[in-house]
């Protein structure tokens, strides 16, 4: 049986948005399709995963207090994570670990919490504590050459900056930053992005474009996921794409 | 005199509202409150406030502690339906004043939002808190729970009243050690129930000592957080409890205190937390043992807390749900009873409820015992269909409906018993539904 297995950091302490669903859903979708999802998860004191031997690595959003915990333990693996988003694993990242994949994330005090520096985007907190993007998103992004709307909810009070490459164009909400047309960062093996929602519950699109990626690259093949019973999903996004375009 | 004429002028909205049949809900308090924020100052109190405050638990208890005070001839004053931010409050103690501000009662009973504490009881005099819980609520809205028990922390730095602390709550427990003056501090513990598991099973906060930050060990877990822990380094946890739940039967309804059993008209651990920490209130103002069994013993909530119905012949059972530990607990007690069910989970995203969904992954959907058909409405009835097919519950045997009438009136196509869920804004006119069926 093919298998794809998935590195979950932080399970314990990147928590708070229900980003935990994001895990769920890839396993509902790679099992229907008969295929075998290992799910390993890595908490800080565990021993160091191999990171290249993954095919998804998977971090979600956490509090404030916990995220600056955990990156002192992240940074320690800076050049294994650095060489398995560039020999190909895909990086799954949401709201505070898409921040600690950048340069450096700077505090409401001006403290500076140093990133992976995987990429170079970095994000700065708002002064004001009390002002956070907060609402549900939808943006528009290209899987595999075609268009596809994403709905997600995003919380977050970082403004990130000096994305080349972002996730999607913002056509609900605020995005990278206040009021932003662009939102996350994209590249053909990483998506990072202020999603919640969880992101893949109500995309399975993207969902989907992770699982053929990955067995693309692991089985050296170009497949043709089947189809699954998505009217649930379908149903919720037409609701909700409406909903969205005539807000009350 | 500024004072003396805007209670004059509230009394007067209020004969107006009651003229008209309405209850006002906290606008006399609105009114009040944006005329002069100090009023609170102005109220002649003499008698002993009690405030119950959690994220889950306030209604219920503040009701039940108010129940056994008029059970021993007490006249209590309380917001018994729950307006429970600072002008709810003061539309209460408008409502049940002279026009001097004087309050004729022997106790009164507030539950008072987790945020409100500080800003309440910074002008009326408290004499017991009553703290039963913290969980993670509506984060799009409260923030991080963190926050909020900070915020109470600081307010409990000054505060020499008794408190009445759930020890179980490592959030909750930590705050005894506010104000090391305070000697008026209780603990309140439960014994292991049945259903008791050794890990975590449902989303949970305060893994780590709050003073060390040690890793927490824990004997048992009741439910989410809420269990037997120790801090391996600093001993935080180890308290010398004032009342402790013991012979917990949910079955029954019974438990036992200081070898004294209560019988109980509910059916879950969450309730058994919350009636000892009204007998630990109890035993404070020396309310005799008979009136409190008594009056736990009677005490019923009609307003979808657990409440228990027969619609159209079928036994039902109604609870709200606002977080996922308030579903978590509901889908226990589901879990807990072996009879064939169909469960009903009515999920709304008004701005009372957060408009963020996404809490619904913190609940845990994972074999739920006997369940034969899922419907789910709301305003986002598919949000939570798809939440519930992916932890496993076959997708044919799922129906989302946006419509309620619809939801309700498929639900009862057959006669297997009903629960039924639903989240803040969703419970009234869930009901209203429902009842149109009895």
């Amino acid at each position: 049986m093919k298998e794809l297995k998935i590195l979950y950091l932080y399970p314990d302490l990147l928590e708070l948005y229900g980003d935990y669903g994001n895990i769920q859903v890839l396993k509902y979708r790679i099992e229907k399709r008969g295929l075998k999802p290992i799910i390993d998860r890595y908490c800080i004191n565990d021993n160091a995963p191999d990171f290249k031997s993954y095919d998804i690595v998977f971090a979600g959003g956490g509090a404030d207090n916990e995220q600056s915990i955990l990156s002192k333990d992240l940074l320690k693996y800076k050049d294994s994570i650095k060489e398995a988003v560039n020999s190909g694993v895909f990086f799954l990242l949401i709201c505070g670990a898409y921040q600690l994949f950048g340069k450096y994330y700077k505090g409401v005090e001006g403290n500076i919490v140093d990133g992976l520096n995987v990429f170079d985007y970095y994000t700065e907190a708002i002064t004001d504590r009390k002002k956070r993007c907060i609402g549900n998103i939808v943006i528009e992004t290209t899987l595999n050459g075609n268009p596809y709307k994403v709905i997600g909810f995003e919380n977050h009070g970082g403004q990130t900056y000096g994305i080349s490459n972002p996730f999607g164009k913002v056509l609900y909400g605020n995005g990278n930053k206040f009021g932003d047309t662009e939102e996350g960062f994209f590249k053909t093996n990483v998506i990072a992005t202020y999603l919640h929602g969880p992101l893949l519950s109500k995309n399975p699109g993207i969902t989907d474009y992770i699982i053929k990626y990955c067995l693309d690259r692991k089985y050296n093949e170009n497949i043709i996921l089947e189809p699954l019973d998505d009217s649930f999903e379908n149903a919720c996004r037409n609701q909700l794409l409406e909903k969205f375009k005539n807000p009350q | 005199m500024r004072n003396f004429f805007i209670i004059l002028i509230m009394k007067l909205i209020h004969i107006v509202l009651k003229i008209f049949g309405k209850n006002g809900g906290n606008l006399l308090g609105k009114i009040a409150y944006d005329w002069n924020p100090n009023i609170f100052k102005y109220f002649k109190i003499n008698s002993p406030i009690i405030a119950v405050t959690a994220t889950n638990g306030k209604t219920m208890t503040n009701n039940a502690i108010g129940h056994i005070f008029k059970t021993a001839n007490k006249k209590v004053i309380s917001n018994i339906e729950g307006n429970n931010m600072e002008t709810g409050i003061l539309s209460t103690l408008l409502k049940n004043c002279t026009l001097t501000g004087k309050i004729k009662a022997d106790y009164l009973v507030f539950e008072v939002d987790e945020g409100y504490v500080p800003v309440i009881f910074k002008d009326l005099k408290l004499d017991t808190l009553v703290i039963l819980d913290f969980f993670r609520d509506q984060l799009d809205r409260n923030g991080e729970v963190e926050t909020l028990i900070l915020k109470i922390n600081e307010f409990l730095k000054t505060y020499n009243g008794n408190l009445v602390l759930n020890n179980d709550d490592p959030n909750v427990s930590r705050l005894g050690k506010a104000n090391p003056n305070n000697k008026k501090v209780r603990y309140f513990s439960v014994e292991k129930y049945d259903f008791a598991t050794d890990s975590i099973k449902e989303a949970g906060e305060g893994k780590y000592c709050p003073f060390c930050s040690t890793e927490l060990k824990y004997e048992y877990y009741q439910y989410s957080h809420i269990g037997k822990f120790v801090c391996p380094n600093c001993d935080f946890g180890n308290n010398k409890i004032s009342t402790y739940a013991t012979n917990v039967n949910l079955k029954d309804r019974t438990f036992d205190v200081d070898n004294i059993t209560y019988n109980i008209r509910f059916n879950s651990i969450y309730n058994i937390y919350n009636f000892t920490a009204c007998i630990c209130v109890s035993s404070i103002y020396k309310i005799e043992t008979d009136i409190v069994k008594k009056a736990l013993s009677t005490f019923v909530l009609n307003n979808g807390r657990l409440e228990e119905v027969k619609i159209n012949n079928v036994p039902t059972v109604i609870n709200l749900a606002k977080n996922p530990t308030g579903a978590n607990v509901s889908l226990r007690i589901l879990n807990e009873d072996d009879d064939e069910k169909e469960l009903l989970f009515v999920l709304n995203d008004n701005i009372a409820d957060g408009f963020d969904v996404s809490w619904i992954w913190d609940i845990n959907f994972d074999k739920l015992n006997n369940v034969s058909r899922i419907i789910t409405s709301g305003q986002r009835a598919f949000d939570i269909a798809i939440r519930i097919k992916t932890s496993g519950f076959e997708n044919s045997k799922i129906e989302p409906y946006l419509s309620l009438e619809e939801a309700v009136s498929n639900l009862y196509k057959t006669n297997v018993k009903k629960y039924v869920i639903a989240n803040y804004t969703s419970l009234q006119p869930t009901r209203k539904e429902l009842f149109k069926h009895k």
